[in-house]
């Protein structure tokens, strides 16, 4: 490549130096206008020399030394447009430059650092005296209104529950399988509080000659002698709970979800305040595995049956039969000893609405109330209204429903079709993020909004009901939120056994029936009707 | 027969303008809806109904579900429609305004 030649220097000025000559052309183009590294090492390297011409030239450098690059041009021709290469003068004799005086610094703009300005001697005398930067004023915080309301702050929690928590912590790490939380006078137990107990995993017995084997945890909890209120709804989550005593507390319900503890062997809810157990413990009592069961004493309602007539004898197996089917032989093993129940007796059903509005003539009594508030009346002992079990009696609105929609009255129809969009979008509610809020909103918003007045406590309840584990329909089996259809159910509690097929009962748990509360979904969900033998044959007839 | 085609669906209009032609048999599931189609209204002349009430969000869910009622009205173990947790106290009102609560009155 040809390199571009400049004009001669004067040779007047090249003769007044008494340095050699050098040779000023400017090193090649292209090696400062592409910004591209160099590719090969003969390209551009500034370290290396163009050995093309005949002089030496002396080899200029521009910018900082990380950003070094051949300078494109000379200094000595005073060309303003490129950027000018300081050379270091010496300078000697009188207006040399005196030991300890201080150099002037300016700014090079091209390179970006601090250079000495000509006359500088070495950088050995440097002495900075820069101005120091007046300092900023910070800029004030940000003041922003907080958009979304904070979550209130976590309830702190009682030292009793502090104690609680440290022991199931200690369970937790040394795999005891028996929680004992008894007798540490707890009101109430927080929400996830009891979580870490499904956690508990027991420690293998690891000997030699013993074959490793991973068990399932049985787990075992204590809280008997406590002043609960309700049921703690987190120990649902503990599938492996074998034993669960609840003894002397202040429980007036047990939740529904029970149902949820399959492996449950012995139950103790003895000494509360309990005025029907769930329905769903009779899954528990029949197919589960609960062996043991202490109900007694409570405050459960009682059958009233001075009023009532005899029952049709077989009646109640019948109604067994048609709602439970038939019990599968396979369970009943001999050898097999467990609890049963015997039914007694059955009351009408309460029907309601969403809205809670009663449309039978038979009313649940209600519920007892916590010791500590002023008790009512009657309280200790109040009596059931019961009903045979050839007839359901129906309002007159589910009667007129159910003829105009031509369903048969005599049988547990099987639900059909889809739900209310209420119960869907109530569904909805209570299983969002935000359930508690929404039930608070309603009630806060009363005032400027005109909800429909039985929306919150709807809401209220079904967020209640999702928080204790749920609530299932006792004749279809479908998990609701809104308990359309209510009854009780009055059984014995038994202790029995089979030995060759034939089954003896050994014991009857105490010597009143104990009401269990059956819910349905629906209107269509009531309890089963046994057909009288009269009716029988007419409905024979008719067939034929 | 051309009235029956006729009267086989109707319109149901939010406040908003939007515009859902709906199966009446479906629509029927609503006592409300079923009551505006008794004679002597306009809308029972028109098949036209418009809720100033309700949005077009809110009535597109409803119809919806009237079609999700319509296809499940006589199967079992029927599927709970998806309800869009946003959207739920909204549609408590409208289920409270089209009468699709359980109690008398709703249609089995």
């Amino acid at each position: 490549m040809d390199e571009p030649t400049l004009p001669e220097i004067p040779a007047g000025r090249m003769a007044a130096t008494r340095k050699r000559a050098r040779d000023i052309a400017p090193p090649p183009e292209h090696s400062s206008t592409s910004s591209d590294p160099a590719v090969f090492s003969s390209d551009d390297d500034p370290a290396l020399d163009n050995y093309q011409g005949h002089t030496r030239r002396k080899r200029r450098y521009v910018g900082a030394w990380f950003d070094q690059h051949p300078a494109s041009s000379d200094s000595a021709f005073e060309d303003d447009s490129s950027p000018r290469f300081l050379q270091p003068r010496r300078v000697r004799g009188p207006h040399a430059q005196q030991p300890g005086q201080k150099r002037e610094f300016k700014r090079h703009l091209d390179s970006g650092v601090w250079m000495g300005t000509d006359g500088s001697l070495t950088d050995s005398d440097d002495v900075f005296e820069l101005e120091p930067a007046t300092a900023k004023l910070p800029l004030p915080p940000p003041q922003l209104p907080p958009l979304i309301p904070l979550p209130p702050a976590r309830p702190r929690l009682t030292p009793g529950e502090l104690e609680v928590q440290s022991m199931i912590r200690q369970c937790v790490e040394n795999g005891t399988e028996r929680v004992d939380l008894s007798g540490l006078d707890l009101e109430t137990i927080s929400d996830g509080l009891l979580d870490p107990i499904s956690d508990i995993e027991p420690i293998p017995n690891v000997a030699k000659d013993v074959e490793f084997e991973k068990r399932d945890p049985r787990l075992q909890v204590f809280l008997f002698n406590n002043r609960l209120r309700s049921f703690p709804a987190s120990l649902f989550n503990a599938e492996h709970l074998t034993v669960l005593s609840l003894r002397a507390n202040q429980l007036t319900t047990i939740p529904p979800a029970i149902g949820k503890l399959k492996n449950l062997e012995a139950l103790n809810v003895a000494q509360n305040y309990l005025n029907y157990l769930p329905g769903e413990l009779l899954h528990l009592l029949h197919k589960g595995k609960l062996r043991s069961f202490n109900f007694q004493p409570n405050r459960f309602w009682k059958p009233d049956t001075a009023s009532f007539p005899p029952t049709m004898p077989g009646a109640p197996e019948k109604y067994e039969l048609l709602t439970f089917g038939n019990p599968s032989a396979a369970d009943r093993q001999p050898g097999w000893m467990g609890l049963t129940t015997k039914l007694r007796f059955r009351s009408p059903v309460q029907f309601s609405d969403g809205a809670r509005n009663t449309y039978s003539a038979f009313k649940l009594p209600p519920v007892s109330r916590h010791p500590q508030e002023p008790a009512r009346e009657g309280d200790d002992n109040v009596e059931v209204e019961l009903e045979p079990f050839t007839q359901v009696a129906m309002p007159k609105e589910v009667t007129r429903e159910l003829s105009s929609a031509r369903l048969p009255t005599s049988l547990m129809a099987a639900p059909r079709g889809a739900r209310s969009l209420f119960e869907l979008a109530l569904r909805a509610c209570a299983t969002s993020a935000q359930a508690d809020r929404i039930a608070g909103w309603l009630r806060e918003d009363a005032a400027e909004f005109p909800w429909p007045a039985h929306l919150a406590p709807a809401v209220e309840r079904a967020v209640e009901t999702h928080r204790e584990g749920g609530l299932w329909c006792s004749v279809c089996g479908r998990e609701t939120l809104l308990p359309l259809a209510q009854w009780l159910e009055f059984r014995h509690v038994r202790l029995q056994y089979v030995m060759e097929g034939v089954e003896s009962d050994v014991a009857e748990l105490g010597q009143e029936p104990v009401p269990f509360l059956r819910v349905g979904c629906s209107w269509k969900c009531v309890p089963a009707k046994v057909e009288a033998e009269g009716e029988e044959k007419e409905e024979g007839k008719e067939e034929e | 027969m051309a009235e029956d085609t006729e009267n086989k669906y109707l319109t149901l209009v939010s406040n908003d303008g939007f515009e859902f032609v709906v199966l009446a048999e479906a629509a029927l599931v609503s006592p409300t809806i079923k009551g505006m189609l008794r004679s002597p209204f306009v809308e029972a002349q028109t098949n036209r109904c418009t809720f100033p009430e309700i949005s077009g969000v809110v009535l597109e869910k409803v119809v919806d579900y009237f079609h999700y009622w319509y296809r499940n009205r006589d199967k079992e173990n029927v599927p709970d429609m998806e309800i869009p947790a946003e959207m739920c106290l909204e549609l408590l009102m409208a289920a409270n305004y089209f009468n699709l609560e359980p109690g008398p009155g709703q249609a089995w």
